[in-house]
């Protein structure tokens, strides 16, 4: 018996020491991925300077929101296995990359929507290796809650996708929850995610004390226009699923 | 779930996964304790401070109704004009937006709760930039027409003092709901990217949103790269990007365009101030091969003066 209590003892001891480490060891981190490699000289013949612009803007805007450290990577250490390693301790996360709504392994109709990691400095982008499912992703948050995610791609914001469900938002424009996932529903020009995304960080940062939400934020930015499109079968359209009254602060 | 509980649910849950993952790691060996410790999340590469300290700000200077009555006026105005709803009371201030890279007079109406439910934006000659309200549509009100959110769309510019001409185009907006209904600006006969008149109409036939979007046009080139020139130019730039590459392409559309320099493709013009619109061909380029895994199209806008690569686009 006293063998029993000491070691129930110490168990609670460890748990209440780690719990302090590991809250002030993650703290309320924002992760921002962006993959610049597929789109370099090596791999294009030109540099696409919009990875590296929205990669700028999203780490300094998610600092004002209050997450910290802000983590993740532009360029080669944006990799899947440090996604996957990152992604249960984040508030927050934000990747710009190649995303789409592929079938599932288990085939049609079934979705399991994916962005691109970088391939890194020694080749291009390829699907079967570079992909991080949303499934996996998933897998990896355990189960746990995020704040803001940002999926700067194509596709994952149309009904298809299956990414928001990976970090447990539901797609719904009413949830009580402080919980916003943004995305682009259709193929989407990098300019129009610049300036999309300038006038939504714009907006919402740009009044004391985050009196403002993502939802009117989102709104402001979508109603200045001015949106160039692939063509007419892709309209530029974001969307967006989580709480209308939530100020996007982590916590 | 108020704020309150649904931070400490977020923190919590959080909290306690992790500690459970750190007790496992611990169970299995004290030394993998350190590894999950490090490895996730604290020692994230320290990549966002340079980045922080390059972004522009957004500043503001508090504007009362005293000094600045005509910007008040004005946003009166639209929103009577618009059918928005009258707040409480309104907030004016003016915004030098280095994000956006523009200055603009905005007016909020705030309703008693202290909740924004509309503004007007207004640039420095007063022209409208941009209106909206931030309340939802009514869900009962039977769905209007494309045609007749045209007409809602054309009724409310006219009141507020925003000219149109030519024919709306009308869509449906899938998303958002109701209709977007957009007249985009040309100049010579040739479309200006991106510029447009947009008004929003949600489907209970009242006006969401309107912008106006105008950049500023450079001169006509005098002289003029013919079409099959610049066809050319475009194929010379393309095959010296992909020279020694497994990458084939084929070129879509070519079409003249006014478009903005951009640094689209030139890394020393990023944060450069935005040049006035050119007269361009814009070249739709479909990669195939390999980088059409991750490179679905690139937009080349090519000097109608000069045939030189002045910016472009990429759908990734």
């Amino acid at each position: 018996m006293k063998r029993a209590e000491t070691l129930l003892v110490s168990v609670l001891l460890a748990v209440s020491a780690l719990g302090a480490t590991a809250q002030g060891a993650f703290a309320l981190t924002g992760d921002v991925w962006s993959n610049s490699d597929s789109f370099s000289s090596r791999c294009l013949g030109f540099t696409d300077t919009y990875p590296q612009q929205l990669y700028t803007l999203a780490t300094s805007q998610m600092a004002l929101l209050g997450y910290k450290p802000i983590a993740g990577a532009l360029g080669s250490s944006f990799t899947r296995s440090a996604f996957l390693k990152n992604v249960f301790y984040d508030y927050a996360v934000y990747a710009h990359t190649h995303g789409d709504n592929y079938w599932a392994a288990s085939g049609w109709p079934n979705v399991d929507s994916a962005i691109l990691q970088d391939p890194g400095p020694a080749r291009c982008s390829n699907f079967s290796l570079d992909a991080i499912r949303s499934s996996a992703i998933k897998a990896a948050t355990l189960g746990t809650p995020y704040n803001l995610v940002i999926m700067s791609t194509c596709s994952l914001g149309s009904s298809s996708s299956t990414m928001p469900d990976a970090f447990q938002i539901q797609k719904t424009k009413a949830s009580t929850q402080r919980k916003f996932y943004l995305g682009y529903a259709t193929e989407t020009y990098d300019s129009s995610a610049l300036r999309f995304e300038r006038a939504f960080w714009s907006y919402l940062n740009g009044a004391p004390n985050h009196v403002r939400t993502l939802s009117q934020a989102f709104t402001y930015a979508v109603s200045i226009g001015g949106y160039a499109a692939p063509d007419s079968a892709n309209p530029f359209q974001p969307n967006w699923w989580g709480s209308p009254t939530y100020n996007g602060t982590p916590g | 779930m108020n704020k309150m509980s649904a931070a400490i649910s977020t923190s919590a849950i959080k909290s306690f996964l992790a500690t459970v993952t750190v007790v496992s790691c611990l169970a299995m060996s004290a030394g993998q304790l350190t590894a999950a410790s490090s490895t996730n999340g604290g020692s994230g590469p320290a990549v966002g401070e340079a980045a922080r300290a390059a972004q522009p700000l957004v500043t503001e200077t508090i504007l009362n109704a005293d000094d600045s009555s005509e910007v008040f006026a004005r946003a009166s105005a639209a929103r009577a004009a618009l059918g928005f709803p009258p707040g409480s009371k309104s907030a004016g201030r003016h915004v030098h937006d280095g994000l956006q890279n523009s200055d603009y007079d905005e007016v909020t109406e705030v309703d008693a709760a202290g909740q924004t439910i509309a503004m007007a934006q207004f640039d420095a000659a007063g022209r409208l930039l941009a209106a909206l309200r931030f309340d939802s549509p009514s869900g009962s009100a039977p769905a209007v027409t494309g045609d007749a959110a045209a007409k809602t769309a054309q009724r409310g510019l006219a009141a507020s003092g925003v000219a149109v001409s030519g024919q709306a185009r009308v869509d449906l907006n899938p998303t958002a709901g109701g209709w977007d209904v957009h007249w985009e600006r040309s100049q010579d006969g040739f479309a200006v990217r991106g510029d447009e008149t947009r008004v929003h109409v949600w489907q209970d036939g009242r006006i969401q949103s309107v912008a106006r979007v105008e950049h500023p046009l450079a001169a006509a080139p005098t002289r003029r790269l013919g079409q099959a020139d610049a066809q050319q130019a475009v194929i010379r730039q393309v095959d010296k990007w992909f020279a020694g590459k497994d990458h084939g392409y084929a070129v879509g559309g070519l079409d003249l365009e006014w478009v903005g320099p951009n640094a689209g493709f030139d890394s020393s013009k990023v944060g450069t101030a935005p040049a006035p619109y050119r007269l361009a061909w814009v070249a739709n380029v479909k990669p195939s091969g390999s980088a059409s895994t991750y490179v679905r199209l690139i937009t080349l806008y090519v000097d109608a003066g000069d045939g030189t690569v002045i910016g472009g686009d990429i759908v990734e």
